[in-house]
């Protein structure tokens, strides 16, 4: 996916040829403020035609705010923003669909006539309307539910159903703000797997969530954003290269390992995991040496480097602007917990 | 402008096309009258039960008794039963739809009505003169008047025909009567003897009764409007007129109203509105929202409105009705239903649910109350200096202008125009100032705003 859309930036041969992958969003210089709380700062973003780029962050870090000023819900105190090639959203609303995390659904009107208002609000042709609805939610196993209640609905299924409405009138570009929240295994795979349909078709996604491992999963770039601010922007490769890894998996074969392993003068930190230990090295050895090192002197059954976890470079960022790595997976935490309570 | 429409037209048929609206503002009003017409004529007819049983007279004078005797003979009885058949159809003759209802028909429910008086069986039983009253009243205390026997003791004052000095007031008669005896057996009793009375001191005067009688009957005439236009009769129904063009237009524009608030916190509380916001703007939304709300409230006011043309066409009162006063409703509803939609989205969009939105509902329940407190002083003087300012005040002016079209003295022409003018501007200025409190409030969830709350959102958006 990702060398694909390298190839593609990578030819730009003429104009038209631009002008389809040049950027759906820019954000410049963007600020937000909500009495006196800073909401988001100096935001800076492109994204490109065709990308899927994952917005992650802990709860409260801006991701929201930003995704209602590029849908010009609201509007930014400062900056610029262009959205499929317009200054703001309010002009090109018809060519993005949106699914915001508070979401909703009329809950007396009928499933077939909601997605249908829900299309022809967005522009969507009326003619040959119902059929299209039919066969998408045939698609999502909803095929009875054309003329059923929205209230009759389960929880899971009103979610498919929103999904089906930000999707219904073939948008340019698609926003799904936490779109997999509340699903079970089975529909989070039926609702993936149309996302990345989606994507295939060359729509331009962005996909904010957080839950790290969803986006490492699904997208080419992720754009971390923590207090108002975004502190990384890159694709996941790149992401990975820039932030070394630090600590090795050792399973050693003795009870004593652990210890023989802790009287290393290089060894910052050792967390035993299920009988795996997470050794963190000191900065002024590198990990091949001490990989060495470990072999020789204690028995192991395995040694290996452990690659680091978005959350890992998440905290590792987050460290760096002076917050305290078990406030930031406690913050990382609360989301799942929400998330799992909601 | 398709969005709007859109907007509208979803708005209006999850409103107006859904069971309880049709049932709440169509069946059960249908179903009333329905009732009203069906059972009031039965309840009109049912007959009471028969009262049998004696009256005692108490006659000191000597003088009342033949009169009462005469009274109460089935003759008599009869010419009374005859006298009320002509009153009550008198009464219909003014009031029953002209040219939809036969004499006959007339004639028919005249005697229905007249003859709903109980049947009666009444035995006289004259007492000694010098009786004492407290020993003759014993018979009326053992059971009902269901059980017959003594039912009315009527004891006349000795000096109830004749006084002994000019200055001396007349006397006149006491009734005592068992318990549970209809009421219109003894006003009947009571009116027979009073007449009774009346004729023996007209007699002990050496006067004819039916001669003083009708030199004491005056006919009361309706007042007649002598204008330049002719002479038109004022009928009493004229004041209450005006006040029913006003709570047409007041209950159309609060049922479109109520209806708009609902709509807009149900829209909040489930989530949905920031979906909508993906796809319209939030004035866009609002537009919509009250257009197709408004569609109800027309709705109401020209089906409650045509229910009424009906009524008064039926009554022969249409021609009380003007075409312009009736195209200048529609105007002055659009206006006043403008300004408290707009004033209901807002609080419909700031607040989380229903109870929290009562507190801020004050001034517009203030809004709607003043015009039915300033009905009567406006009624009175449609044309004094406070109905003229009331009538150019938004945002009861509206009301009030209804008011006064429809009132005896309309005002001048010229105020018209002025107050649409005024309120065409208002409505502008509220719009303005509520659509910036819904923008911000649509997206606002926790705690529920005060009044400098929503002032800041205003200053902010």
């Amino acid at each position: 996916m990702l060398q694909r859309f390298r190839k593609r930036q990578e030819r730009r041969p003429d104009a038209a040829e631009d002008e389809r992958v040049g950027d759906a969003i820019t954000v410049s210089k963007v600020r937000k403020t909500f009495g006196s709380k800073v909401a988001v700062e100096g935001m800076d973003l492109r994204v490109g035609k065709g990308e899927l780029v994952g917005f992650i962050g802990p709860n409260g870090a801006g991701k929201t705010t930003t995704i209602r000023m590029i849908m010009s819900i609201i509007f930014p105190d400062s900056g610029t923003l262009s959205v499929l090639g317009k200054p703001s959203a309010v002009e090109s609303k018809d060519r993005i669909g949106y699914l915001p995390e508070e979401r909703g659904l009329y809950r007396k009107m009928k499933v077939g006539a909601f997605l249908c208002h829900m299309a022809q609000l967005k522009g969507a042709p009326p003619t040959d309307l119902k059929r299209k609805v039919y066969t998408w939610l045939d698609r999502v196993g909803l095929a009875d539910c054309y003329k059923k209640k929205c209230e009759e609905l389960s929880k899971g299924m009103q979610q498919k159903v929103q999904f089906l409405s930000a999707i219904m009138h073939d948008p340019d570009l698609l926003i799904l703000d936490e779109p997999f929240s509340g699903l079970d295994p089975v529909n989070m795979r039926l609702l993936r797997d149309l996302f990345l349909e989606q994507h295939r078709m060359g729509r331009t996604i962005i996909f904010s969530t957080h839950q790290m491992h969803q986006a490492e999963q699904l997208c080419d770039r992720i754009v971390m954003i923590n207090r108002g601010q975004k502190v990384l922007d890159s694709t996941l490769p790149e992401i990975r290269s820039q932030h070394d890894p630090r600590t090795l998996l050792v399973e050693p074969l003795t009870p004593e390992g652990a210890a023989r392993l802790l009287s290393m003068p290089w060894v910052r930190e050792i967390a035993d995991q299920d009988g795996v230990l997470e050794v963190a090295i000191a900065d002024n050895m590198t990990p091949q040496d001490a990989i060495q090192r470990i072999v020789e002197s204690v028995p192991v059954a395995r040694v290996q480097l452990r690659r680091p976890t978005l959350e890992d470079i998440f905290v590792e960022i987050a460290q760096g602007e002076g917050q305290s790595a078990e406030d930031v997976r406690q913050s990382l935490r609360s989301g799942v917990k929400a998330e799992v309570e909601a | 402008m398709r969005k709007i429409i859109r907007v509208a037209a979803r708005e209006f048929a999850s409103t107006a096309l859904t069971k309880g609206f049709i049932i709440g503002a169509f069946v059960v009003p249908i179903v009333m009258m329905g009732l009203f017409f069906v059972l009031m004529p039965i309840l009109m007819t049912e007959k009471a039960p028969k009262v049998t049983g004696t009256v005692a007279i108490v006659d000191p004078t000597g003088v009342v008794l033949p009169a009462i005797r005469e009274g109460m003979s089935p003759e008599a009885i009869q010419k009374r039963q005859e006298q009320r058949e002509a009153r009550m159809k008198e009464a219909f003759g003014k009031t029953a739809p002209k040219g939809l209802v036969s004499e006959g028909q007339m004639d028919m429910a005249a005697k229905a009505a007249a003859s709903s008086e109980p049947k009666t069986d009444l035995t006289l039983e004259i007492l000694d003169a010098a009786s004492d009253i407290e020993k003759e009243k014993e018979p009326l205390k053992s059971g009902t008047a269901q059980d017959g026997g003594r039912l009315v003791l009527v004891a006349i004052q000795p000096n109830a025909v004749t006084r002994s000095t000019p200055e001396e007031p007349y006397g006149s008669f006491d009734l005592f009567v068992k318990p549970k005896l209809d009421d219109r057996v003894s006003g009947d009793i009571r009116s027979v003897v009073g007449d009774a009375i009346l004729d023996a001191r007209i007699r002990a005067a050496g006067q004819d009764p039916e001669f003083i009688k009708a030199l004491s009957r005056v006919d009361r005439p309706d007042a007649v409007t002598v204008s330049k236009e002719g002479e038109k009769k004022q009928s009493e129904w004229q004041i209450f007129l005006p006040f029913g063009f006003m709570a047409l237009i007041m209950i159309s524009v609060m049922v479109g109203g109520q209806y708009l608030l609902t709509t807009t916190i149900e829209e909040k509380s489930n989530r949905i509105v920031e979906v909508i916001l993906s796809a319209v703007s939030p004035m866009e939304l609002m537009t919509g929202k009250i257009v197709g709300q408004m569609g109800v409230g027309l709705a109401l006011l020209l089906m409650y409105g045509a229910v009424g043309g009906g009524a008064l066409f039926a009554f022969a009162m249409l021609s009380v009705l003007s075409p312009l006063n009736a195209i200048l409703l529609v105007v002055y509803f659009i206006l006043a239903y403008f300004m408290i939609a707009s004033m209901m989205a807002a609080i419909g969009a700031a607040v989380n649910d229903l109870r929290e939105a009562q507190s801020l509902m004050t001034p517009v329940v203030l809004v709607t109350m003043l015009p039915y407190l300033l009905w009567l002083p406006i009624s009175r003087d449609p044309n004094g200096m406070f109905a003229t300012v009331a009538g150019l005040l938004p945002p009861i002016s509206p009301f009030v202008m209804v008011l006064r079209l429809n009132s005896t003295d309309p005002p001048p022409m010229w105020q018209v125009p002025a107050s649409i003018a005024i309120n065409v501007v208002a409505v502008y200025v509220m719009l303005r100032l509520t659509a910036k409190i819904f923008r911000v409030g649509l997206l606002m969830y926790g705690k529920p705003p005060n009044l400098s709350t929503l002032i800041k959102w205003v200053r902010m958006a």
